[in-house]
């Protein structure tokens, strides 16, 4: 993990983002959070996606917000 | 230019709607919270800045606020409400909103700043905020000012004017805010200085004393320690996550399985509770609360459009669905407007979208559109059928006439629609083209309009165009008139505002103003002054047709100025008065033309203590201009003249030299003429005659080279010089001009020994002075002025002749010689009560040593304004430093 995160090239522009939510989510909030998929892990869930980069993720905390969803983390990832 | 500030940056905030200013009622059955009262009651009484409520949705910020209020109201009864919305992030429209909440409690309070506020340009926020904060510092009682939902907000503009606030917050001011998000204001240093109160999720969230007593005693569920525990853990806490279990749990035949079920479950709160609480309901209450959902607000009559053929009267379910306590939020005290708690809303629109078809959501979007026009409220029918995707539907609304284009929040919204639209779309809808051309000039952008317009003209232009086409192509001839003023481009605007003029519809008045307002610019821009004249007679008549106040305002001042310029003197003083009365009790800046063009009148009158009052009222307005405008300079050297000709030569001398000073640094350079004018007759009237006439010739100023060459005794070549000048202002028409070279010529003539050809010349400026009663103008040239006109009433004998008694009266109104010495002790004499209140207080702060910056954050002033005041004391005591002027102030005795 850490080697992809080595800023060999421009790291801004292949960094997405995997946000973790607690308490499962039904699958109809994929298109209200703009798209993300969702998984189930253990008591939460994962939201992720191609398209999940900085700039949406500051959308989608918002409607995070707005929801009452509880944030747990948010996790930098490589798009591949 | 002028007229462009004024005429086109034309977007005022929009009216107020009460419901935002409606302090919530605490609701029925809530848990009482002593401990978090007697935190924000102890926050207030020891005099901290703010309070912040900082939480997640659903944590009962607003509940807990009402709450407060409702138990302190004996203690705090001044309390001031305010939900926000995503369009009060516009920092004008967010500062007129704060006012009006304020206003709830202290009915008058920011007052002028509201008035301010409703000019196309209002003048810059800190000194709005400034005026106002200047208020509330002499308020006799303490206020509470509530701003709910403020994370709502996303511009920097809000944020930083709330900054400001705290940052000279009056002690008779306290500040709440609520938010889903801290406000991005220097919190932590607020806290360091102790003067943060601070409510946040760990402080809201129900424990477990309190989960049991709202499921218990307050919804009366009955449940055991051990179910209360399970639910304050699987909701921790949340209030809004125990409210909808509470309502899940209401008439369940076993919950001790609804709560073995939900506590077991993973899936999220609100997606279990909210399917729990839906499915409880009747199937026409379900329907009504997801078709509903789509509404910002809602009342009976409009849901029952919404929902076509409801099942019951939808007031009746309103009310039902208060009573059953489902989140629904009343907005004022007639349970007329109601809309849903934020979170629930949010949810139901959620599973809005799943449950209907793009096409059923478009539908219900237009029906709702259909109910606002019914009630005449454009804008949300608007605002509707854009969601619906409706173009034609959309289009035809942005025309209505009660739209309010003219207001910055409607501009901006349309603005976004039409840029959110594809090219192909536009150009199918050449009137969506010219709207958005016309409405970006609206909102002070000239990039991309000349393209836009382009584009719908070459839909328009058939060889044949219907009547619609027409207007539209007047339209955009309009908005190129309005383009050619940005670049100071008369002959263009003559043209385009002509063609405008025959293309428009006649019914179309708010183009046709427009159309005409630019005409009178340019005409006179252009010096063509009996064409502005009438070209401003007319626009008066299209306001008064429309009935549109702030267009009546912008031609009946022209007309003034116009009138002026023709030595129509009683005409234009009639109009500019008529301008104040258009104003009411609250003058904008704008009233600054024609208040100076009755301190302009009076003077010519010889009436200098109405003169000096008007022109104070005008450099007043003046101020509050943007500082980019340059008005201010004619009433400071409107003002210098006055000293002039009360003989205070100095005083006069030392404003113009800093008027000049900041005239150049603010690089106004097209006032210049205008202060090197009245600088030439302060030069005469300190002997330095070739000074003035050097002067007047590097400013190509004939009038004023003509009076330096009569001061140094060469009359002929003075003669040399009207005489051209004379038939140049007579062949352009130009009366006041041509009024001022025949007095001038007739003095000169007199001074050359060519008496009758000078009783010749100064007959007819009489005849041309006498119907406007021109006193000043022929008082001012001095002595020999006063020679000639008594050579002249004396070469009349007795015979009866009308500008016989005018003659008489100019020859009473020149001051003998002795009494210059009386004006002299006259004015030492008003030194006294010369300083204002205002000005007497700087220079008390002066006198203890603090520099113009330290002033102005004690008085809460602007440093510009420090200054401004600074100068008027150094000229009013006739000093040239701050040392000099307390000394002198200290010798009048005006202070210890």
């Amino acid at each position: 993990m850490a080697d992809d995160l080595t800023p060999t090239t421009d790291p801004t522009e292949l960094l997405i983002y995997q946000v973790r939510i607690k308490g499962h989510l039904d699958a109809d909030w994929a298109d209200w959070l703009g798209g993300p998929t969702l998984t189930l892990d253990e008591g939460d869930t994962l939201l992720t996606g191609p398209k999940l980069d900085q700039a949406a993720l500051h959308g989608l905390l918002k409607k995070v917000r707005d929801a009452g969803l509880t944030l747990i983390s948010i996790t930098p990832t490589r798009k591949d | 230019m002028f007229f462009l500030d004024i005429t086109y940056n034309y977007s005022m905030p929009a009216p107020i709607l009460a419901t935002k200013l409606y302090l919530p009622p605490p609701r029925p059955g809530l848990v009482s919270r002593p401990h978090l009262v007697a935190h924000l009651n102890e926050g207030l009484a020891s005099g901290r800045k703010l309070t912040l409520i900082s939480a997640s949705a659903g944590f009962g910020k607003t509940t807990m606020l009402s709450e407060w209020i409702s138990l302190s109201n004996i203690l705090h009864p001044r309390v001031a409400w305010l939900s926000l919305d995503e369009a009060d992030s516009d920092p004008l429209r967010f500062l007129g909103y704060l006012i009006a909440a304020l206003q709830t409690v202290q009915p008058e309070l920011g007052q002028p700043v509201l008035a301010a506020l409703q000019t196309p340009q209002p003048p810059p926020v800190a000194g709005l905020l400034t005026g106002l904060l200047n208020e509330i510092a002499n308020l006799p009682k303490k206020l509470i000012l509530i701003l709910d939902d403020y994370h709502v907000i996303n511009t920097r503009g809000v944020d930083d004017l709330l900054d400001f606030l705290l940052d000279h917050l009056p002690p008779q001011m306290h500040l709440v805010i609520a938010s889903r998000e801290d406000p991005d204001l220097p919190l932590a240093r607020l806290r360091a200085r102790g003067q943060l109160t601070e409510l946040r999720t760990a402080d809201l969230r129900f424990i477990p004393a309190e989960a049991a007593e709202f499921l218990n005693r307050v919804v009366g569920l009955n449940l055991s320690e051990a179910e209360v525990a399970a639910l304050e853990v699987r909701t921790e806490g949340w209030i809004a996550g125990l409210q909808l279990a509470a309502l899940s749990l209401q008439g369940q035949a076993d919950p001790a399985s609804f709560i073995q079920s939900f506590t077991g479950s993973h899936r999220f709160v609100l997606d279990y509770l909210m399917e729990e609480v839906l499915h409880r309901q009747p199937p026409h209450l379900q329907n009504f609360l997801l078709r509903t959902s789509s509404l910002d607000r809602m009342c009976g009559p409009l849901c029952d459009a919404v929902l076509g053929n409801p099942f019951q009267p939808s007031i009746f379910t309103l009310e039902s669905l208060e009573r059953a306590n489902l989140f629904l939020v009343p907005l004022d005290d007639e349970r007329r407007w109601y809309r849903y708690h934020h979170l629930f809303g949010e949810l139901l629109r959620k599973r809005l979208g799943q449950s209907l078809t793009p096409g059923e959501m478009d539908e219900l979007h237009i029906r709702t559109s259909a109910w606002y026009e019914q009630n005449d409220l454009p804008f949300d029918a608007f605002r509707h059928a854009a969601a619906a995707n409706n173009i034609a539907r959309a289009e035809r609304l942005i025309g209505h006439p009660a739209i309010g284009l003219h207001f910055r929040s409607v501009a901006l919204a349309i603005l976004e629609w039409l840029a959110s639209l594809p090219q192909a779309v536009l150009e199918a809808h050449p009137r969506l083209l010219v709207r958005s051309a016309t409405l970006l000039l609206v909102a002070g952008q000239t990039t991309g309009v000349e393209a836009k317009l382009q584009a719908a003209e070459a839909i328009l232009q058939t060889p044949e165009p219907d009547a619609q086409s027409r207007d539209l192509l007047g339209q955009v001839a309009c908005a190129r008139a309005t383009l050619a003023l940005t670049r100071y481009d008369p002959a263009t605007m003559i043209v385009q505002a002509r063609r405008a003029m025959e293309l428009l519809s006649p019914e179309n008045l708010p183009f046709r103003f427009t159309a005409n307002w630019a005409l009178a610019s340019a005409y006179l821009f252009q010096g063509e002054r009996a064409a502005a004249l009438r070209a401003s007679q007319a626009g008066i008549a299209i306001s008064e047709q429309s009935g549109d106040t702030f267009s009546r305002i912008l031609a009946t001042s022209t007309l003034g100025q116009a009138q002026e310029l023709e030595n129509q003197l009683i005409a234009a003083a009639e109009t500019y008065r008529s301008v104040l009365t258009l104003f009411g009790d609250y003058p904008q800046p704008n009233a600054e033309e024609a208040l100076l063009g009755l301190a302009r009148i009076h003077y010519e009158w010889d009436d200098l203590e109405a003169a000096e009052t008007y022109a104070q009222r005008a450099l007043h307005m003046a101020r509050q201009y943007d500082r980019a405008i340059d008005r201010f300079i004619l009433s400071e050297v409107f003002l210098a003249q006055l000293k002039l000709a009360r003989g205070e030569v100095e005083a006069a001398a030392a404003m113009l030299a800093q008027t000049e000073q900041t005239a150049r640094q603010k690089n106004f350079i097209l006032r210049l003429p205008e202060i090197a004018a009245a600088q030439v007759l302060v030069l005469l009237k300190q002997g330095n005659a070739p000074a003035a006439a050097d002067l007047a010739r590097r400013f190509d100023l004939p009038l004023g080279q003509a009076r330096a060459l009569l001061a140094t005794g060469a009359p002929a070549a003075a003669l040399a010089l009207l005489e051209p000048y004379r038939q140049q202002v007579e062949a352009k028409a130009w009366q006041d001009e041509r009024l001022k070279a025949l007095a001038l010529q007739a003095l000169a003539r007199y001074q050359n020994g060519e008496k009758a050809p000078a009783l010749q010349a100064l007959g007819e400026a009489l005849a041309l002075a006498e119907p406007g009663g021109f006193i000043r103008l022929f008082v001012d040239e001095g002595e020999n002025m006063r020679l000639l006109i008594a050579d002249f009433r004396a070469s009349m004998g007795k015979s009866p002749h009308n500008l016989l008694a005018y003659a008489d009266k100019l020859l009473a109104a020149f001051s003998p010689p002795a009494q210059s010495a009386i004006s002299g002790e006259r004015s030492s004499h008003q030194k006294s009560e010369i300083l204002s209140p205002r000005e007497l207080e700087i220079l008390r702060i002066i006198a203890d040593g603090l520099t113009n910056e330290q002033v102005a954050n004690r008085l809460y002033l602007s440093l510009y304004t420090v200054k401004a005041h600074v100068r008027n004391i150094f000229a009013k005591l006739e000093t040239a430093n701050r040392t000099q002027a307390v000394a002198r102030a200290r010798e009048l005795g005006l202070m210890q």
